[in-house]
C-alpha cells in the first residue's frame, strides 16, 4: 500500500547532496552549456518585487542578489555582496562591509547608496513581506561607499536571514531614474522589471512569451572563475505529462519544486539517468491544512473540529493522493524548522472516536444518516487539491458530515475564503519560511483577522495568549526563552485546531545527473547557482 | 455582389462589436475575485492596504458604469489597456501570441478542409461503397476522440514510443539555425498540435460535406440534370459539390471561434505559445484586461470572418441576391 | 403509431444505425441500473492505486485507489445527462430562432441573426469557461453553459433551410390556400428542413460530451460528481504508465459518439423521404 520514495531518497544526507558543490567550491569542476529548467507558469515578472510566485522567484534570483549567501538548510550566512559583517550586542545595529569592485549588469559600480534605496524605496514598501523583514529598520545608513549600517527600532531575531536574493534583492538606484517610486503602478510598470539588471552570475539576454526565457553568463560576476554554465532558460511548459516527457528525453535538464505531477515524479524518479531529491528547500516549510471558519456553528465547536481531524487518515493523504511526498503535519509549524517543538504528539486516525465526539457534541445522525451539512472550498492549485476534497468529502460523509464541495478559480476562491469569508472548509498550504515569526503568525494571530488581506487569519480565530507568544517572540533575542514561546504556541494551536493541520508537504526537485552542485542550502532553487555546473 | 449589399453588410457589424463588448464587459465582472487578489495571493498574501492599491492602480475600485465608459472609449482607439498581471499593454501580448496560433489554426483549417472536403466529396460519389464506409468510421472515430486526449496519445506514439517527433514548444530552444532549418524546425514542431486540432474539424467538414452532397443529389436540378445526359463526375464537380460547399461555408465561418475554443486545450497540452494559451493563463490569474483583450479581438476576428462567408455565400448562391 | 413503425422499417435498412441504437440502449441502460447492481462508491479509496484490471477491480483503479467501474457507471450517467440535456435545449433554441429568421426574414431576421452573431462571435469555448467560472462548476451551469454556446450553429442551420425553403413552389401554394405563417412553417418547412438539422444536433450531442470533457481538463466540473471527461482528467497524469486509467473512459466516450452518430445518421435517412426513393 505505501507508495512513499524510496528511503534513500528521502533521507538524503546533506552533507551528500552537499558534496562537490557550491558556494565551498573553489573552482567549477566543468565550465559552459546550458542549464534548461521547466515549470508550468509564465513569470509575471522578473523581479520579486513584484511577486514572489514560484516561477519569478527561480528565474530572478539568478540575476539578482542579495547581501547575504546562505549555506546548509538551516541557513547559515556567508559572505555574497556583503563580505563581512558586525552585530551590536544590543542587536539593533547591523554593519555590512560591502565588496569592493562589484558592477551591476549594466557595468555601473554597486554601492552603498544602492543598498540603502533598495531596502527603503522598493523591498520595504512592495515586496510582500517587506514590512515583515524591514518594518523595524529605524534607519539605513551610507557612511562611506562600501558600508551600509541598518538601524533598527527593536531586535529583529531573524534579521540575518532576509537577505536572500528572492526576499531582499538588490536593486540598482539609477534603475528606477526618472520613475515615482512611491506609487506601486509605477514601479510595476517600471522597465528594469521586464529587463532587469542585477549583480548575480547570469543577466537577461531574451523572453520569448509563452516559450521560454533565457540568462547568459555574466562575464563580470564578481566571483572570479564563476558562474560554471554559459546559459540558464528557464522553459514554461502547461501540461504535467508534458514537462515530464521533456525531462524523460533529455529536453530539459532540471524540474524544480515539485513542478512534476506527483505520479509522473514517482515514475521518473527511478530512472538511472535521473536524480531526485526533496532536499533543499527547508528555509520554506510549506504546511497544509484545511481552513475551518470559526464564526459559524457546527465548526466553531472544538469537539467537531477534533472529529474532522480524527475521520482524515493523513498517511493515507499523503501516500494516496500525494505520492508520499510530505508527511503528517503535527503543529503549525513543519518538522524540519528549527523551531519545530518536537514534543508534539501526531494526530490521530480514528473514525469510530469521531463519531463518538460528534454524537457528544450534540449532533445525533439524521434519518439518511446525516448530522449535518457544511460545503467546502478547495484550493485551486491542481489536480491533488481536488482529490484531497475528494477524499475529505467521501470520509467526513462516511462519520455522518454531508460535504458539498465547490470549486473555483484562484480569483473566486480567494473572495470566498479571505474577502467574504463565506466558506466553511477549504484546504490551503502556507510557508512557514525560515522562522515562524514570518510564516505563522498571520495566520493565526488576531490582528490578521482582515478582511481582504489573502492567506491570513480567515478562520476568525482569537486566542489573546497566542497573540501574546507572537507578540513575545517576535522581539525575543535569547534562542532558548523564544524557543519556549514557540514550543508553547505550537501546543496550543496543536490541541485548539483552529485549522485542522494534515501535511508537511516538501517540494521535490527532480534532474538530470549531469546536472551538479544543485542543492546547497534549505532555498537551494531560490539560490544564484554560480557554481552549478553541467557535464 | 452589389456594393449596397456589402455596405448594409459592413454596418450590421457595428452592432455586433457593440454587443460583444457589453456582453464581454458584464460577463466578466460578474465574475468573483479580481486581479488584485490574485497578484497579492501569489506573493504568499499581501495587506488589504497593499491590496487596496493594486485595485487603486488598476482602476477596478471605480462604479462598474464608470469602468465600461473607460473600456470603450479605448477601445475605439484599439487601447486595450495594459494586462493587469503581466504589466504590459494588452494588444503587444496578443500581437505576440498571434502569430503562433495562426499559424496553428490555418495550417488546421487547412488539413481540415483538403482533408474533409475530399473524403466527404469522395465518401458521397462512393455513397454506400467501402470507400463511403472507411471515411464515414474514421470521420466518427476523429470525431469522437477528445482532442486534448488525442493529443496526448499522438505525443506518446511519436514522441515517447518512436522518438520522431518533439513533444511540444514551438521551436528548438537554444539552437542556432538557419532560417530554413528554423522553418523546418517549427515544422517539425507543427505537425502533432495540427493534427490535433484539424484532425477533429476535417471530420465536421467530411460529414457535412457528405450529407450535403447527398442532399444535392437527390434534389430535382440534379435529377433534371442527369435526364439531359450530364456525365455523373461533371454532376458531382460542377452542380453538386459546388451546392454542397453552401453548409460548409456557412459553419466554416462559425468554426473559427469553435477552433480557437479548442486551440486552448491543444496549446495546452502541445506548450504552444499562442493566444489559447495566453487566454488560459488569463483566465486562471483573472487578467480582466487581458481577458477582455483577447475576448474582443477574437469575436473581432469571427465578426470579419463571418463577413466573408457571407460574401461568399452571396457569390455561390445568387438567390439570396435576386430577393 | 403506424408512422414509427413505418419510421423504423426503413431505419432498420440500415445496419450501423440498428447497431448504434442497441450499443446506445445498452450504454443507457448501464447508467440507469448500473450503480444500482453494482454499488462501490466511485469516490471510495478502496484499494491500491492505478492497479491494473483484475477480479476483484473489473476496470482496474484510478490515480488513488478508486474503483473505475464504478466511475465509469457513475459517469456515464453525467455524461449522457450533460450531453443529450444541453442538445435538446440547443436545439430547441436554435431551431426556433433559425425558423423564426429564416421565414420571416427582414427585421425579425435581422434581429435574431444579430443576437445569434453575438454568441457566434464569442468563441463558443472561452464564453463556456467564463459562464462555468462565473456561475461555479455545478451540473446545471456546465449544461446550461454548454446549451448556450452550441444553439447559433443551429439557427444559422436552420435559418438557411427555412430561407431556401419558403420560396419554394409548395409554401407559395400553402400561402394560396391561405395557410397561416406557424402552420407553413411548422408543418410544411419544418419537416423538410429537419433531416440536416438532426444530424448536426446528434453531433450537438456529442460535442456537448466532448465540451464537457475538454471543460474537465482544465478543471471546470461539478466537483461533486464523476463524470467520464473528469476520469480522463484524473487518469491522464499517468497516461503511459497506466493508459488504461484515461483510455477507458476515452473508449466509452468514443462508442457513445459513435452510437449517437450512428443513430442520428439513420434518423436522417429514415427521415429524408427523397433520398428513400432512389
Amino acid at each position: 500500500m505505501r507508495m512513499k520514495l524510496p528511503a534513500v531518497l528521502a533521507a538524503v544526507p546533506f552533507a551528500l547532496a552537499l558534496s562537490g558543490a557550491s558556494a565551498l567550491a573553489q573552482s567549477c569542476p566543468k565550465t559552459g552549456g546550458t542549464l534548461t529548467y521547466v515549470y508550468s507558469l509564465e513569470p509575471t515578472s522578473l523581479s520579486t518585487i513584484a511577486t514572489s510566485a514560484v516561477p519569478v522567484a527561480l528565474i530572478s534570483t539568478k540575476m539578482y542578489e542579495s547581501l547575504l549567501n546562505y549555506e546548509g538548510p538551516g541557513l547559515a550566512p556567508k559572505p555574497g555582496l556583503a563580505e563581512s559583517w558586525t552585530i551590536s550586542d544590543d542587536r539593533k545595529t547591523y554593519t555590512f562591509k560591502l565588496r569592493p569592485g562589484v558592477t551591476w549588469h549594466d557595468g555601473k559600480p554597486f554601492t552603498a547608496e544602492d543598498v540603502k534605496f533598495s531596502v527603503e524605496s522598493i523591498i520595504r514598501p512592495y515586496h510582500s513581506r517587506g514590512k515583515t523583514y524591514f518594518g523595524d529598520v529605524a534607519a539605513v545608513e551610507t557612511p562611506d561607499p562600501l558600508t551600509v549600517v541598518f538601524r533598527l527600532k527593536a531586535p529583529v531575531p531573524f534579521f540575518m536571514n532576509v537577505f536572500q536574493a528572492g526576499e531582499a534583492p538588490m536593486m540598482p538606484k539609477h534603475g528606477f531614474d526618472g520613475i515615482d517610486v512611491s506609487t506601486v503602478a509605477a514601479v510595476r510598470a517600471a522597465p528594469i522589471m521586464q529587463n532587469p539588471v542585477g549583480t548575480g552570475p547570469f543577466r537577461f539576454k531574451e523572453w520569448r512569451k509563452g516559450s521560454h526565457i533565457t540568462l547568459e553568463r555574466n562575464p563580470t560576476y564578481w566571483r572570479k572563475g564563476f558562474p560554471c554554465l554559459d546559459q540558464i532558460v528557464q522553459r514554461m511548459m502547461p501540461d504535467g505529462a508534458s514537462r515530464a516527457i521533456a525531462l524523460e528525453t533529455g529536453e530539459v535538464d532540471l524540474a524544480p519544486m515539485s513542478s512534476l505531477p506527483e505520479a509522473e515524479a514517482q515514475r521518473l524518479e527511478n530512472m538511472p539517468s535521473l536524480e531526485a531529491s526533496q532536499a533543499g528547500a527547508e528555509a520554506l516549510g510549506p504546511n497544509m491544512w484545511l481552513e475551518v471558519n470559526m464564526r459559524d456553528k457546527p465548526l466553531a465547536d472544538l469537539k467537531v473540529r477534533q472529529a474532522l481531524s480524527l475521520a482524515l487518515d493523513r498517511e493515507r493523504i499523503v501516500d494516496v493522493i500525494w505520492y508520499g511526498q510530505g508527511k503528517p503535519a503535527r503543529g503549525p509549524v513543519v518538522s524540519g524548522n528549527a523551531a519545530f517543538n518536537k514534543a508534539l504528539k501526531p494526530y490521530e486516525y480514528n473514525p469510530r472516536k469521531a463519531n463518538q465526539l460528534l454524537d457528544e457534541a450534540g449532533y445525533p445522525r439524521g434519518a439518511n444518516g446525516v448530522r449535518f451539512k457544511i460545503t467546502q472550498n478547495f484550493l485551486p492549485y491542481g489536480e491533488n487539491w481536488q482529490r484531497l476534497a475528494e477524499y475529505v468529502r467521501q470520509e467526513l460523509g462516511k462519520v455522518g458530515i454531508s460535504v458539498e464541495t465547490q470549486s473555483a478559480d484562484l480569483g473566486g476562491w480567494l473572495k470566498a475564503v479571505y474577502t467574504d469569508w463565506s466558506f466553511n472548509l477549504t484546504s490551503t498550504f502556507s510557508h512557514n519560511y525560515s522562522d515562524p515569526s514570518i510564516g505563522v503568525e498571520r495566520t493565526f494571530h488576531s490582528d490578521f483577522i482582515r478582511k481582504g488581506a489573502t492567506f491570513t487569519n480567515s478562520m476568525g480565530y482569537k486566542n489573546a495568549r497566542v497573540d501574546e507568544l507572537f507578540r513575545l517572540a517576535a522581539r525575543e533575542i535569547d534562542p532558548v526563552a523564544r524557543q519556549k514561546q514557540f514550543d508553547e504556541l505550537q501546543q496550543i494551536l496543536h490541541d485548539e485546531m483552529p485549522v485542522i493541520f494534515l501535511m508537511e508537504m516538501s517540494y521535490t526537485h527532480i534532474w538530470n545527473r549531469k546536472v551538479k552542485g544543485l542543492i546547497t542550502n534549505g532555498i537551494s532553487m531560490y539560490s544564484p547557482w554560480d557554481a552549478v555546473s553541467k557535464d | 455582389m452589389s456594393i449596397g449589399y456589402v455596405a448594409v453588410r459592413l454596418l450590421q457589424v457595428i452592432p455586433s462589436v457593440l454587443g460583444i463588448a457589453v456582453l464581454n464587459f458584464a460577463l466578466l465582472h460578474l465574475a468573483p475575485g479580481d486581479a488584485a487578489e490574485i497578484i497579492a495571493a501569489q506573493s504568499g498574501g499581501a495587506s488589504k492596504e497593499f491590496v487596496e492599491e493594486l485595485r487603486r492602480s488598476f482602476g477596478i475600485d471605480l462604479p462598474i458604469y464608470q469602468q465600461f465608459f473607460v473600456y470603450l472609449g479605448k477601445l475605439v482607439s484599439f487601447d486595450l489597456g495594459i494586462s493587469n498581471v503581466q504589466q504590459r499593454p494588452v494588444l503587444e501580448l496578443i500581437s505576440e501570441r498571434m502569430p503562433a496560433t495562426l499559424l496553428l489554426m490555418l495550417t488546421s483549417i487547412g488539413i481540415a478542409i483538403v482533408v474533409g472536403v475530399l473524403c466527404g466529396v469522395v465518401a458521397a460519389m462512393r455513397h454506400r461503397k467501402w470507400v463511403d464506409t472507411c471515411v464515414s468510421v474514421l470521420a466518427l472515430l476523429c470525431y469522437a476522440t477528445p482532442q486534448f486526449w488525442l493529443g496526448l496519445m499522438l505525443i506518446v506514439l511519436f514522441s515517447v514510443t518512436l522518438g520522431v517527433l518533439p513533444s511540444g514548444g514551438m521551436m528548438t530552444i537554444g539552437a542556432q539555425m538557419g532560417p530554413f532549418e528554423r522553418a523546418l524546425d517549427i515544422g517539425r514542431h507543427l505537425v502533432l498540435p495540427a493534427l490535433t486540432l484539424g484532425l477533429f474539424y476535417a471530420a465536421v467538414y467530411a460529414r457535412l460535406m457528405r450529407a450535403s452532397m447527398l442532399e444535392v443529389y437527390s434534389s430535382d436540378f440534379i435529377t433534371t440534370a442527369r435526364a439531359k445526359g450530364v456525365s455523373e463526375g461533371r454532376i458531382s464537380m460542377k452542380h453538386a459539390a459546388r451546392n454542397a460547399l453552401l453548409p460548409v461555408v456557412t459553419l466554416g465561418g462559425v468554426q473559427i471561434g469553435h477552433m480557437l475554443g479548442g486551440s486552448i486545450l491543444v496549446e495546452t497540452v502541445f506548450g504552444w505559445p499562442g493566444l489559447g494559451r495566453l487566454l488560459f493563463d488569463g483566465l486562471l490569474q483573472r487578467d480582466l484586461n487581458l481577458l477582455l483583450g483577447i475576448l474582443f479581438i477574437s469575436s473581432i476576428l469571427v465578426v470579419v470572418c463571418n463577413l466573408l462567408v457571407d460574401l461568399v455565400y452571396s457569390l455561390l448562391d445568387p438567390r439570396i441576391l435576386a430577393r | 403509431m403506424k408512422g414509427i413503425l413505418h419510421l423504423w422499417r426503413r431505419y432498420r435498412r440500415n445496419r450501423g444505425a440498428v447497431l448504434g441504437l442497441v450499443v446506445l440502449a445498452a450504454i443507457v441502460l448501464a447508467a440507469l441500473f448500473g450503480p444500482m447492481i453494482y454499488t462501490v462508491d466511485p469516490f471510495d479509496m478502496i484499494g491500491r492505486p492505478a492497479q491494473a484490471p483484475s477480479a476483484r477491480f473489473p476496470l482496474g483503479t484510478d490515480v488513488t485507489g478508486r474503483d473505475m467501474l464504478a466511475g465509469l457507471l457513475h459517469g456515464a450517467r453525467v455524461s449522457l445527462l450533460i450531453g443529450v440535456a444541453a442538445s435538446v435545449c440547443a436545439t430547441v433554441i436554435g431551431v426556433a430562432v433559425g425558423a423564426a429568421a429564416g421565414y420571416w426574414g427582414k427585421t425579425v431576421d435581422a434581429v435574431l441573426m444579430r443576437l445569434t452573431d453575438f454568441f457566434l462571435t464569442i468563441p463558443s469555448f472561452v464564453l463556456a469557461v467564463v459562464i462555468i467560472a462565473i456561475f461555479r462548476p455545478s451540473l446545471v451551469s456546465v449544461m446550461s453553459a454548454i446549451a448556450i454556446v452550441s444553439w447559433p450553429p443551429v439557427a444559422r442551420l436552420a435559418r438557411a433551410e427555412f430561407m431556401a425553403h419558403r420560396d419554394r413552389e409548395y409554401v407559395q401554394a400553402c400561402r394560396a390556400m391561405g395557410m397561416s405563417d406557424w402552420r407553413i412553417a411548422v408543418r410544411q418547412i419544418l419537416p423538410n428542413a429537419l433531416p440536416p438539422v438532426i444530424v448536426v444536433s446528434s453531433l450537438l450531442v456529442a460535442t456537448a460530451i466532448l465540451t464537457e470533457s475538454g471543460l474537465s481538463f482544465l478543471g471546470l466540473a461539478d466537483p461533486n460528481v464523476v463524470s467520464w471527461g473528469y476520469m480522463i482528467g484524473v487518469g491522464r497524469t499517468l497516461l503511459r504508465t497506466a493508459w488504461w486509467m484515461s483510455a477507458i473512459p476515452g473508449i466509452a466516450i468514443l462508442v457513445t459518439v459513435l452510437c449517437i452518430n450512428l443513430v442520428g445518421e439513420g434518423l436522417s435517412d429514415a427521415l429524408n423521404p427523397k433520398l428513400q426513393e432512389r
